[in-house]
């Protein structure tokens, strides 16, 4: 009603502002000219009439004024005055106007792309419908289960160890159970992760890195759609089925070219046709955070892909799912809990083989799926909290560098503020016009801001990519929300900022402000004011600065140590590939002269010197470690040791260097080949026996054992030091095993035929154990060639001879040794380089900020320093006053700084490597540096101070 | 600055209001009114009714249009809008309650 007549006015006031004036300018005149004919009527001349009736009105001007503020969008008016003015002003110094947006820009840059990379990699929500009613299924006990083999593809972390152990992976049979027994959820749904498979049947075999099995009603239980065609259901979930896939989004546009036609197609994954079904929606890539799945199958797929435990699926002490499910509305998740606990508790306590007693207290809590599905980004957590704290710092620093900048300027336009407010300028027009001055500062760096983050962020997003197998998880966008809320950031620090030196300004105390001349006196002001809020904030930033630079430094540091870790082998000239002939549709039988044919013709690619091939690479992450028992020590105490099968001229080839005995020979490769045999027979039989429940099935497995020659082995020196000390250890056997009606696994133990010196195994952080290398037989292996020259240079010669044998045979993850180490520090490398990033950001602001203060002192005092000079101070005198100035702000801030870094840099340790957190080297470098470059950032103001004429300097003003 | 007759913002307001209840009026026609109405006690400085008609109108009370004045000039009319009619009458309940409230007082502390 009433705005309906407001606004018009409003925008007319706005917009038509000549024409309000104007009419009323017009009906002034109307009036004065209405009283003055009154006057005249009265009998006054005419020029009496009309100044008696502009007496009787009033000020004109003064009313108009008035009326104009009465509109209301004055300040429209006056913001665009205030902004044009500002503009102005802000140009007249544009060294001033950089700094400061510069560094609002870098501040506020680096916040909004670490904090948009936090909230995509941590802080996302569930891709699908209703997260807060979906809950994971987790496991808890006072102690690790018993009798368990289990399987963990990271959806979320588990904890194991005694006192409190708890994971999400449960058994097949537990779900179908809780399916089946309760209808406590609306929708119970289980997956697992699966390993690489190899993909034929469109284009070139290629290998998908990152495939999910799940449950017949996985989609239905998440909410999620299909982009189209159809989602897995639960008649795909069933072995007579045809096998079915569903593609995501991103791999139908990547490797499909986004086409219709996809839907109904064959592709042949590990040789068995599957039928794509459907492509799902966009927003869902993958369940838990920080993964990216191309493949979706139904749990039944694994059988009908023959993968390795495909007969997991029946056994209850298998634990490889996890479970997620949908909760029923007005049923309370402690109802549901106590359900699903109960049968969980009779599964381990009473099953065939119990995990867990009574006293372990084992149950199950429902755990907000948002919060339990960690997936990949639990490494990440700490490291993207390090840097988030970095940032703020940054942020603190950037925002005290502007403040201390305002400030100044503040002080230096004083008289400025005087004049306007002697001039009639009411105290709050002068604040709002130093506001939006400032403001004007914060949001051109807000804008620059954007860009510095972009740039930040795809960095980011491009170190991901360049360092990860398959699809990158990392978004390289701007968030948004995150945006938003850096915007607000900025804009606020402009306002705060902004508002203690405009309101100094505006109460300037009129007459000493216009007498005195801009800068002080020596008179006036004592020259050397330590708390000052300048100094201060040039202290609490060298302090900060020294924070962020000592973690860096520490960050750094480890990555260095890292890299000068010897692996004990020479990482150099090395490239290894991973090649999987049975997924491809070799028969066991095959394998091993497939290697052979392959190892020959990789051997006779010129410039190769030497090729072997072993399970996983090494430094790859991938670790095998078997338990085993020593003779002459009790029966129920076990070891352990590294295990790492190894092909022929493996030592000869990443050179370990050998102490005692030999490579492996052929001999060897057939006693493994020949044992492997009877271990699958045996497996068989205890398999069988479990169904029928024969008896004497240790005897069996101990006559079957007896056939088996122990296995060749070459141990390192970590093992023969712990083992067999002052011994000479070629020619012992140990480690063999008996089977007994507990445990009907019996083993026939290991032979050593030579020791080679320590090697590190998956990691450059973990110390080397006792290791066995044992002969490789088997599936996939990793082949390891070494090169006269570059490494990279032979991968296309790798990948042609590969082709050459089998073109069907796809070569995956090909890296040289180097790349391989790099992609293992990729975390470490992250790090050290953001953090490095923003410490030399830190210190850059500081130095800007020291330097700031000092130029504007120094121009402060220029006066006093002309009168120092005339009066006989030489150049040294001043160069000290100023550098001695600066220098103490920055000791003293250095030293507030390393005190907060002590306390501060415990933080890390579990990041660090090599290094304590309280690391001299760090913090005397960190101390160092900062001095040097407080030194530079004093240097300059000085000399301009030493250049001071005196007489110049006298008649400044 | 001193205004010969300072009048409470909102007494001001008050008048006008009243003022123009009955018809449409120019700034000058109303100056004259409230003088003339009040027996010349209250004295408007003129000029200081401009703003206020601004307010008014800005605040949707009451509405201007151009027309003809008694000696054919175009001057501003101001008339009161629905809107500014039920706040007249609100102003009004609230002046009088608090002048008799001022009576009360006054007398009390006399008696």
């Amino acid at each position: 009603m009433r705005w309906t007549q407001i606004i018009p006015l409003r925008v007319r006031s706005l917009f038509r502002r000549g024409a309000v004036d104007r009419e009323l300018e017009h009906e002034m005149r109307f009036h004065i000219e209405q009283q003055t004919a009154v006057n005249i009527a009265k009998g006054m001349t005419a020029k009496d009439a009309r100044d008696a009736a502009m007496r009787e009105f009033g000020g004109v001007e003064q009313y108009k004024e008035e009326c104009r503020d009465m509109r209301q969008t004055n300040w429209i008016q006056d913001f665009v005055q205030d902004v044009r003015f500002g503009t102005r002003v802000l140009l007249k110094s544009p060294a001033f106007a950089f700094v400061a947006i510069f560094t609002l820009a870098l501040g506020i840059g680096a916040n909004t792309a670490i904090f948009s990379v936090i909230d995509a990699e941590l802080l996302r929500s569930l891709p699908v419908s209703d997260p807060q009613t979906l809950v994971l299924l987790e496991w808890n006990a006072k102690k690790d289960p018993n009798h368990l083999s289990s399987s963990s593809y990271g959806d979320c972390s588990h904890v194991p160890g005694a006192g409190n152990s708890n994971g999400c992976s449960l058994s097949e049979p537990l779900f179908r159970e809780i399916q089946s027994q309760t209808n406590a959820f609306s929708n119970l749904a289980a997956f697992c992760g699966g390993g690489e498979l190899n993909l034929s049947g469109n284009g070139t075999a290629t290998t998908v890195d990152s495939v999910e099995y799940v449950s017949g009603n996985y989609f239905e239980t998440l909410g999620i759609r299909p982009e189209s065609g159809r989602l897995i259901s639960s008649a795909d979930d069933t072995l007579t089925a045809s096998p079915v896939a569903v593609i995501s989004y991103g791999y139908w546009k990547n490797q499909f070219a986004g086409s219709p036609s996809v839907i109904g197609k064959s592709i042949t994954l590990n040789r068995v046709p599957f039928t794509i079904i459907g492509v799902a929606e966009p927003r869902f890539d993958a369940l838990s955070p920080g993964r990216i799945i191309q493949i979706w199958m139904p749990l039944s797929a694994q059988r009908q892909l023959d993968v390795p435990w495909d007969n997991r699926d029946a056994d209850p002490n298998y634990w490889w799912l996890v479970m997620v499910g949908r909760m029923k509305p007005g049923v309370s998740r402690s109802q549901t809990q106590a359900a699903v606990s109960a049968i969980f508790l009779n599964d381990v306590i009473h099953g065939a083989k119990p995990q867990f007693k009574a006293e372990d207290n084992p149950n199950i809590s429902l755990v907000p799926a948002q919060a339990g599905l960690t997936g990949d980004t639990t490494d990440m957590a700490v490291p993207l909290y390090v840097m988030m704290l970095a940032v703020g710092v940054v942020l603190l620093i950037a925002c005290a560098n502007v403040a201390g900048l305002l400030l100044s300027r503040a002080t230096a336009r004083q008289k400025e503020m005087a004049v306007r407010v002697a001039l009639g300028a009411r105290r709050g027009r002068v604040v709002r016009q130093l506001l939006t001055e400032s403001l004007l500062l914060s949001i051109a760096g807000g804008a620059l801001g954007i860009f510095f983050a972009q740039w930040v962020i795809a960095a980011i997003g491009a170190f991901v990519a360049a360092n990860q197998e398959g699809p990158s998880p990392l978004n390289p966008h701007i968030d948004s929300r995150v945006l938003l809320f850096t915007a607000g950031v900025s804009i606020l620090t402009g306002f705060l900022f902004g508002l203690a030196p405009a309101l100094r300004g505006a109460s300037t105390d009129l007459t000493p402000a216009l007498k005195e001349a801009s800068g002080g006196t020596p008179s006036g002001r004592p020259a050397a004011r330590w708390f000052t809020i300048r100094n201060t904030l040039v202290v609490a930033q060298v302090a900060l600065t020294v924070v962020v630079l000592a973690g860096a430094g520490l960050l750094v540091r480890t990555l260095q140590s890292l890299r000068n870790v010897d692996p004990g082998f020479d990482t150099r000239n090395l490239v290894t590939f991973r090649i999987d002939p049975i997924s491809a549709g070799y028969k066991k039988a095959e394998v091993d002269r497939f290697y052979d044919n392959l190892h020959d013709r990789l051997a006779a690619i010129p410039g190769v010197t030497s090729v072997s091939y072993s399970w996983v690479p090494l430094l790859s992450g991938g670790l095998w470690t078997t338990g085993f028992h020593m003779e002459g020590e009790p029966k129920d105490k076990s070891e352990e040791a590294d295990l790492f099968p190894t092909g022929m001229d493996f030592f000869r080839t990443v050179k370990i260097p050998f102490r005692l005995g030999r490579e492996f020979n052929s001999t060897d490769f057939q006693t493994a080949e020949r044992n492997q045999e009877i271990e699958a027979a045996q497996e068989a039989l205890i398999a069988a026996s479990k169904k029928n429940g024969a008896t004497g099935l240790a005897e069996q497995v101990n006559k079957e054992t007896a056939s088996m020659s122990p296995l060749p082995a070459i141990v390192n020196e970590a093992l023969v030091r712990k083992y067999f000390p002052n011994k000479n250890p070629i020619g012992i056997r140990f480690g063999s095993r008996v089977a007994d009606a507990d445990e009907p696994y019996a083993s026939p133990g290991w032979l050593i035929v030579g020791v080679v010196a320590d090697a590190r195994y998956d990691s450059l952080r973990r110390e080397v154990n006792p290791t066995i290398y044992q002969p490789f037989t088997g599936r996939g292996a990793t082949f390891t060639l070494r090169t006269a020259a570059n490494p990279s240079n032979f991968v296309p010669q790798i990948r042609s001879v590969v082709a050459q044998i089998d073109a069907n045979l796809p070569v995956n993850r090909i890296k040289t040794e180097s790349q391989q180490i790099d992609s293992q520090l990729f975390a470490e490398r992250l790090i050290a380089r953001l953090s490095g990033f923003f410490g030399l950001l830190a210190l850059l602001l500081a130095c800007i900020g020291l330097y700031g203060l000092l130029a504007f002192e120094v121009a402060r005092r220029t006066r006093e320093i002309g009168i120092r000079m005339a009066l006989g101070a030489r150049a040294e005198d001043v160069l000290r006053l100023v550098v001695g100035q600066g220098l103490a702000l920055a000791l003293v801030g250095a030293a507030i700084g390393i005190g907060t870094a002590l306390g501060v840099t415990r933080f890390l340790s579990s990041m660090l490597f090599g290094v304590k957190p309280a690391d001299p080297v760090t913090f005397v470098g960190v101390a160092l540096c900062l001095t040097f470059v407080a030194l530079l950032a004093c240097y300059i103001p000085a000399r301009r101070a030493m250049r001071v004429d005196p007489m110049v300097a006298l008649r400044y003003e | 600055m001193t205004k010969p007759t300072d009048l409470l913002q909102g007494t001001l307001d008050l008048l006008i209001l009243k003022t123009i209840a009955l018809e449409a009026a120019h700034g000058w026609a109303i100056a004259q009114r409230i003088r003339q109405v009040s027996n010349n006690v209250l004295q408007v400085n003129q000029g200081a009714l401009y703003p206020a008609l601004h307010r008014l109108e800005q605040q949707g009370w009451i509405q201007a249009e151009w027309g003809e004045s008694e000696n054919n000039r175009r001057a501003k009319f101001y008339a009161l809008t629905k809107a500014g009619k039920k706040y007249l009458g609100r102003e009004e309940a609230n002046w009088e309650r608090l002048s008799a409230a001022i009576g009360l007082v006054l007398k009390t502390a006399q008696g």
